[in-house]
């Protein structure tokens, strides 16, 4: 779901201040309201379930043939165990996915939460994206994203878990 | 029970020796302070729940040797109880129930039996009675002739990890005792208040097909999108007044800061290096701060506005992906271990500009996200260890840490 619910409270943030005889105070208000995104556009697609589904089912489908390729640890460049999984996935995007885009999600492990590990999983889509377009994949079809260490696929505390979180996943979009 | 306060670490320092010497003395020679309870009102357990909160306040502080026995007298008594005689401090206050549930907290200090200061606090709702505690800590310190704490009185807004690809965006106070979901449901990390007043913030959504920047006001509730970047959009600052935002965008794929001007939406770019540049941060009027790894490895430097040069900032370090400023200070993440996935992994380290000073400021752990209070004197930050997701309180002048761990889920980026 992407609806975003920016609900309100802070009901009375209330903090105030006050002397010995006075009752003086400061009221931040915060009103409350609810704001559901996107619910009109889930409405009006409902009339082409059908179509949509089989379309998701065969992205679903694709997406399973694409390879997820690795990253060592502070490293956005391919290593070359990842080449051959690389041409595997140029070759589905290129053939049977070739009407869909791409987006790269960059992944990264748990060291840090700061922008600095978003940008290292960028960088990696960015590295992907680069392969790909050599490959003679059309630009305008790729989209890339980082989750940071936010997506782990492993939460084990190994080096072996770690590796798995420091990677680039592949999902295609209508 | 919602307040959980632990005291850390007297941090360790630089000119070590000297300043441990300092702080032990510090200790022994703080005044003594007991509180009275002299509540009307409520229940033993919320009289105790606010008890609690005041003397963690005040413990916060750091400038009283707190005692925490909880001790009732009633609140016109001339004469502090005997148990409490020789303390240099008695804070005493009386909580009782208004019109329409509100919470009234009378308020006295007394030294050798005289009182020393009085106030009255009110507010509509007793739920959120930690803010009244923080504000009687906040008055406390200013009759004791302190620096001013604003922070103390602050929210802080901060993205909570909740599953992958799944957070939360909460409002809460410095302790986390209160806690309110502002944004929910998605993918939305990097809050970050959008003035002064803390009636706004912006964060990054990525559950848009590109990520992207939204601005909420809390008071109407209101979203709207200021812009969007294949790759990463996150408001890594907000100048003084609001006006400027440092951006870390990636519209071809490459992360640089950008400087976006809130009135005419115009983005204006400041880094332009091949690598990664990110998490600007203003420094003054001319200076940007941020980090790159254009030596190889994440550090800290700094942009000149007006001659666009720049100059590395920090020489102590292997991994430093992280920075707040303030004045001529910065606070930032540094990698000290040799080995990457070792205990003592990530600790922040405080420099000034204008001096070789540097002072470490955690010792264990994953530290990371400083953010000075707006005074300076305080940072804020994230810690995980074993485990456990936790805000960090670093009292700079007191060489005092405090923790608050988080109930659920992970910090992921917090602001104040």
């Amino acid at each position: 779901m992407k609806n975003v619910v920016v609900s309100s409270v802070l009901t009375a943030l209330i903090v105030l201040s006050g002397c010995s005889d006075k009752e003086p105070k400061v009221e931040e208000a915060v009103a409350a309201q609810e704001i559901v995104k996107d619910s009109s556009s889930a409405e009006s697609s409902s009339s082409v379930a059908s179509n949509i589904e089989s379309e998701s089912e065969l992205i679903v489908r694709l997406e399973k043939e694409l390879q997820t390729i690795y990253f060592d640890f502070d490293k956005f460049n391919i290593r070359t165990d990842m080449q051959s999984k690389l041409s595997s996935d140029v070759a589905v995007v290129n053939s049977k996915a070739s009407k869909f885009s791409i987006k790269l999600e960059g992944n990264c492990d748990e060291w840090g939460s700061d922008e600095y590990n978003f940008a290292l999983g960028l960088k990696r889509s960015e590295t992907v994206k680069k392969a790909l377009v050599a490959e003679g994949v059309d630009v305008k079809r790729i989209t890339m994203v980082s989750f940071g260490e936010s997506n782990p696929v492993c939460k084990d505390k190994t080096k072996e878990c770690w590796s798995q979180n420091r990677r680039v996943d592949f999902k295609l979009l209508p | 029970m919602k307040i959980f306060i632990s005291l850390l670490i007297a941090v360790s320092i630089m000119f070590a020796s000297d300043a441990t010497i300092e702080v032990v003395k510090k200790a022994d020679s703080l005044p003594s302070l007991a509180v009275e309870d002299s509540s009307i009102s409520y229940d033993q357990t919320f009289k105790e729940r606010f008890f609690k909160s005041i003397v963690a306040d005040l413990n916060v502080l750091s400038i009283f040797n707190v005692d925490r026995n909880y001790r009732t007298v009633s609140y016109d008594a001339s004469n502090v109880v005997v148990e409490n005689k020789d303390m240099n401090y008695v804070l005493r206050y009386k909580l009782s129930e208004g019109e329409n549930r509100a919470l009234n907290v009378e308020l006295k200090i007394f030294t050798q039996n005289n009182v020393v200061f009085n106030k009255i606090y009110k507010l509509n709702n007793p739920e959120i009675y930690m803010f009244a505690s923080h504000e009687i800590a906040y008055d406390v310190n200013s009759f004791m002739g302190e620096a001013p704490i604003e922070w103390i009185k602050r929210k802080v807004i901060f993205s909570r990890m909740i599953s992958p690809q799944k957070s939360e965006l909460v409002i809460s106070d410095y302790t986390l005792a209160y806690q309110h979901v502002a944004v929910k449901g998605g993918f939305n990390i990097f809050p970050k208040w959008a003035n002064k007043e803390q009636s706004a913030f912006y964060y990054s959504s990525l559950d848009e097909k590109k990520p992207t920047l939204k601005y909420v006001n809390i008071r109407t509730g209101s979203v709207k999108v200021i812009a969007s970047s294949d790759g990463m959009m996150v408001c890594s600052d907000v100048n003084e007044d609001g006006s400027k935002l440092l951006l870390t965008m990636a519209p071809k794929g490459q992360p640089d800061i950008y400087l976006y001007d809130v009135k005419t939406k115009n983005s204006k770019v400041l880094t332009t290096y091949g690598g990664i540049d990110v998490s600007g941060q203003f420094m003054g009027k001319d200076k940007v701060v941020f980090v790159s790894d254009r030596l190889g490895y994440p550090n800290i430097f700094s942009y000149n506005m007006n001659s666009g040069s720049i100059e590395q900032m920090i020489y102590y370090g292997k991994s430093n992906a992280a920075c707040s400023v303030f004045g001529g200070y910065i606070v930032y993440k540094a990698r000290e271990s040799s080995s990457s996935f070792g205990d003592n992994t990530f600790n922040l380290h405080l420099i000034s500009t204008e001096t070789d000073f540097i002072r470490r400021l955690t010792a264990v752990g994953v530290n990371e996200f400083p953010k000075f209070s707006i005074e300076g004197d305080a940072i804020i930050f994230i810690k995980n260890y074993k485990g456990q997701s936790s805000i960090g309180l670093i009292r700079i002048n007191h060489n005092k840490n405090y923790l608050f761990p988080l109930k659920d889920g992970k910090v992921q980026s917090l602001d104040w």
